[in-house]
């Protein structure tokens, strides 16, 4: 049977209700809000920084925070889908399985990257720095890309066991890592205006994970979900 | 299928040999390294721990894709002792590859590339085995342990990649590699042979404890159909 | 010609625990596959004497 819905009518329905749902309660973005700042402020006090060393460790400290942040939306975003049943109403619906796995991930990049907006504003004004440099944004927007594409295919597992909340970091962390590396290595040169060409490895590296997986996620998300 | 099959017994017996030949062969036969002396023996084995680890990954890999596409619960045994033996044999890899780091950069940990990514293999294994735990569907665990192993898989290259464009110290032995790496040295032919043979040594290893781990879940399996059927 | 540095106890070390984890594993499968077996026979036998 032919998907009743054409692929794209599916996952922007998908990502406008995330959007709308959002819009409504806010509950996702003001936990992963309120969370990024108060590591922020443990960072603050965790590493003694003089002006020198920040520079150095800003963007590690900035992908810290978003890497924690995002499991946090990740977990709430799966976790209303199972708990309200939202997932075996959608499910039921004559759509390719695959355009619900790309609405929440999407929905999941937007609110990841509202999180990002907000909080480099804010850590420029506490540590004195501009953030505010297109590469950097580049590398925001890649490596939460990476992030979300495998998150939402792996949250959407561990949103269904036992152990739901501790087992998406764990799941997650291992496999993430090329991101979080490129990332912070990307960024840290953008920051401290290292030559393009030895930031380039690393966002060729970005954009080789993202491609990789979307196509993963692309061909394994229908077996999550088959029941 | 109680017994063991004639094929698995053949398996087991020259893996034996090969082991016993491979020990002489590092003990007695190879000539010591230079520089680092005695402990650079440590490195043939620990290479070919290495590679039982990727091997086994790799199995999981096919097993979990294999699952997928037919169905059938052998596939998902067939994942679990992949992985099984792949954590056993990367922590002697780590391990080895600790104490190797010692003597030789006066560390007991080395952020280079390819331990650091054997440790983190290691932390892909646990999640998996932590994955599998959560879900007591069996059907749908051994869905989701596929996925993760595809996924794991997939992550593996990349990982080391980032790695390595991000440092190095790990002795570069094939080939050329990081002029200042420290700790590289060549290998005559006799080295050579020894590490190969190591290799083939543990291949073979690998391939009799892969099907002896199966046999396990086999019998494990029997044996929970036989617990349901006694219960209703 | 310098002789090689002196690294024996770190040669044993990492012989020791190769071969100590190896030995370790293939112990933990035979006494798996033990306890299955004699658990798979009971269980057996209860079925036997179900019948």
């Amino acid at each position: 049977m032919m998907p009743a819905t054409p692929f794209f009518r599916a996952m922007s329905a998908i990502l406008w209700k995330d959007l709308a749902t959002e819009l409504r309660s806010r509950e996702l973005l003001s936990g992963m809000l309120v969370f990024s700042l108060l590591v922020l402020l443990i960072f603050n006090f965790a590493l003694e920084l003089d002006a020198k060393a920040r520079a150095n460790v800003t963007a590690g400290v900035l992908w810290v925070t978003l890497s924690f942040a995002g499991t946090i939306g990740l977990n709430r975003s799966m976790a209303v889908e199972k708990d309200r049943g939202c997932l075996d109403g959608l499910l039921l619906a004559p759509v390719d399985r695959t355009a619900i796995y790309f609405g929440k991930t999407l929905a999941n990049l937007v609110f990841m990257l509202i999180v990002a907006a907000i909080i480099i504003p804010i850590y420029s004004i506490l540590y004195n720095q501009n953030l505010f440099i297109p590469g950097l944004l580049l590398v925001i927007l890649l490596g939460s890309i990476g992030y979300v594409v495998v998150g939402t295919l792996l949250a959407s597992m561990a949103v269904q066991a036992r152990t739901r909340d501790i087992l998406l970091p764990i799941l997650l962390f291992p496999v993430i890592i090329p991101v979080v590396v490129a990332a912070v290595k990307a960024s840290g040169g953008y920051l401290q205006s290292i030559p393009f060409d030895e930031i380039s490895p690393w966002l060729n590296l970005l954009g080789v994970y993202d491609v990789i997986f979307t196509s993963v996620a692309f061909m394994v998300f229908e077996y999550i979900v088959e029941e | 299928m109680k017994t063991q099959p004639r094929l698995l017994l053949i398996i087991d017996f020259i893996s034996v040999i090969l082991l016993i030949i491979a020990t002489i062969l590092v003990f007695f036969v190879v000539p010591t390294e230079a520089v680092m002396g005695l402990v650079q023996k440590v490195f043939y084995f620990h290479v070919a721990a290495g590679w039982v680890g990727m091997m086994a990954f790799f199995t999981a890999l096919v097993a979990g894709v294999a699952y997928l596409v037919t169905k059938q619960a052998r596939w998902d045994r067939v994942g679990l002792a992949g992985i099984e033996i792949g954590i056993v044999y990367m922590l002697i890899n780590i391990i080895t590859g600790s104490i190797w780091a010692r003597p030789i950069w006066n560390t007991w940990w080395t952020w280079d590339p390819r331990l650091t990514t054997a440790a983190i293999m290691e932390l892909v294994y646990a999640a998996y085995l932590m994955l599998r735990s959560g879900i007591e569907d069996p059907e749908r665990r051994a869905r989701f342990s596929a996925v993760y192993a595809i996924v794991g898989f997939v992550s593996v290259p990349m990982t080391f990649l980032s790695i390595r464009i991000f440092r190095t110290i790990h002795p570069v032995v094939v080939g050329s590699g990081d002029p200042a790496a420290t700790g590289a040295f060549d290998m005559t032919p006799a080295m050579s042979q020894t590490f190969f043979f190591s290799l083939i040594t543990f291949t073979v290893i690998f391939v009799s404890l892969l099907w002896h781990r199966v046999r396990l879940a086999d019998l494990s399996e029997r044996v929970e159909q036989l617990k349901i059927r006694l219960s209703q | 010609m310098d002789a090689p540095a002196d690294t024996l106890v770190y040669f044993i070390a990492g012989y020791a625990v190769i071969f100590l984890i190896m030995g370790i594993y293939l112990a933990s499968l035979i006494i798996r596959y033990r306890n299955l077996r004699q658990e798979e026979d009971t269980l057996k036998s209860l079925e036997e004497n179900d019948r």
